[in-house]
């Protein structure tokens, strides 16, 4: 899948607090609360990279550690809240 | 016109001064809506409060509350509104925000309880003042988020209002009833109380479990934790109308400036000591810190 991972700033709010990232879907006002691996999924999304280049990038951090079910899921999880699209 | 409180014992001042009372005309209308007995309104300036038996509380920012219509078999229910709705208007249209919680005072700073109405709030400040934390406030807490690094509290009304089966958890003896409409008995902290502002250093929702378990929140619990349906939060937003946007960054604020913690207890009298010493523990633990 080749299509760039863009966030939709219209649709949240965020926050960091020590080493987490608090997001607040401004359509239902439900709260994620994205921390360890899934925060550098979140901080990586730049709107260029598909889900390759994310993968690809998490794996300069982690090495072979990253699970790309997980994220595969993750990201899953924050396109169908609205928070992202691509 | 006076400068607006540079710090929070000037808040504490302004409060004082605001809630002064006087006698003053019956009045039952504000901005032109009327207000029955059993009601309130609040606009950005002015509260208005009819009690039950009709008489009235009319709060204007710079005036003072005035009482229109009190007579002395109003004593009891004119007190529990004092305390509560007219205390916790004046402050919202003062810049204070109001949480529903009692606290603590302990090394300097507010350790505060937060539940739903009968989540044992003033229960647990009871238990912990017989270990000798001082009281300071009883169901509602008021926050001064006038200084950017820290978040100021208010402290609240010298006695604490239990409900019968909590006197017999903590085993005090009950004072006079609060209101036969709203059956409450007061009793008088062990601890005493303090009396100036201090800093909030911790908020604790109260949970209830088969042990004693205490455990700090995430930042994302503890910003979900602060969504609250209390009364007082329906005035501070009625005077502060902010989008959930700008509620979000407020209650994000509080969880990066307050460290959150979960308390789990069992109400039982059994173990009613047993539960308000562990939770003192904690207390010193994080105060020490």
């Amino acid at each position: 899948m080749t299509t760039p991972i863009r966030k939709l700033p219209e649709a949240f709010v965020e926050t960091a607090i020590d080493d987490e990232i608090v997001v607040m879907s401004m359509a239902s006002g439900d709260f994620f609360s994205i921390r360890g691996t899934a925060r550098d999924v979140w901080l990586k999304i730049d709107g260029v990279r598909d889900r390759a280049a994310l993968n690809a990038a998490l794996a300069e951090d982690y090495g072979d550690e990253v699970d790309a079910g997980e994220v595969a899921e993750f990201l899953d999880a924050l396109g169908a809240a609205g928070l992202t699209e691509g | 016109m006076s400068a607006p409180p540079s710090g929070p014992r000037d808040t504490l001042d302004l409060l004082r001064s605001e809630t002064q009372v006087r006698e003053g005309p019956l009045v039952t209308e504000l901005e032109g809506v009327t207000v029955n007995p059993g009601e309130q309104r609040i606009t950005a300036d002015e509260f208005l409060l009819v009690g039950r038996s009709g008489f009235s509380c009319h709060y204007r920012k710079g005036h003072g509350v005035e009482l229109g219509g009190v007579r002395p078999e109003h004593a009891g229910e004119l007190a529990l509104y004092l305390v509560g709705s007219v205390h916790a208007a004046v402050a919202c249209i003062n810049g204070l925000m109001p949480i529903h919680a009692s606290a603590v005072a302990a090394q300097g700073k507010v350790v505060a309880f937060t539940a739903p109405s009968g989540g044992g709030k003033s229960t647990v400040v009871t238990g912990l003042g017989d270990l000798g934390l001082p009281l300071y406030c009883d169901d509602t807490l008021l926050l001064d988020l006038g200084a950017a690094d820290c978040i100021h509290t208010m402290p609240g009304h010298k006695r604490v209002k239990l409900w019968p089966e909590a006197l017999a958890l903590t085993g005090r003896e009950q004072l006079e009833l609060v209101s036969p409409e709203y059956p409450k008995y007061y009793v008088t902290p062990t601890a005493g109380d303090v009396d100036e502002p201090l800093p909030l250093g911790a908020l604790v929702f109260l949970a209830e479990g088969p042990e004693p378990a205490w455990r700090r929140l995430s930042a994302g619990e503890g910003i979900a934790a602060l969504a609250d349906d209390h009364y007082t939060r329906e005035m501070f937003d009625r005077v502060n109308p902010h989008s959930r946007a700008e509620r979000f960054a407020l209650h994000a604020r509080i969880a990066a400036q307050v460290p959150m913690f979960e308390f789990v207890r069992p109400k039982t009298v059994e173990r009613f000591r047993e539960t308000c010493a562990f939770l003192a523990e904690r207390i010193a633990a994080i105060s020490a810190a």
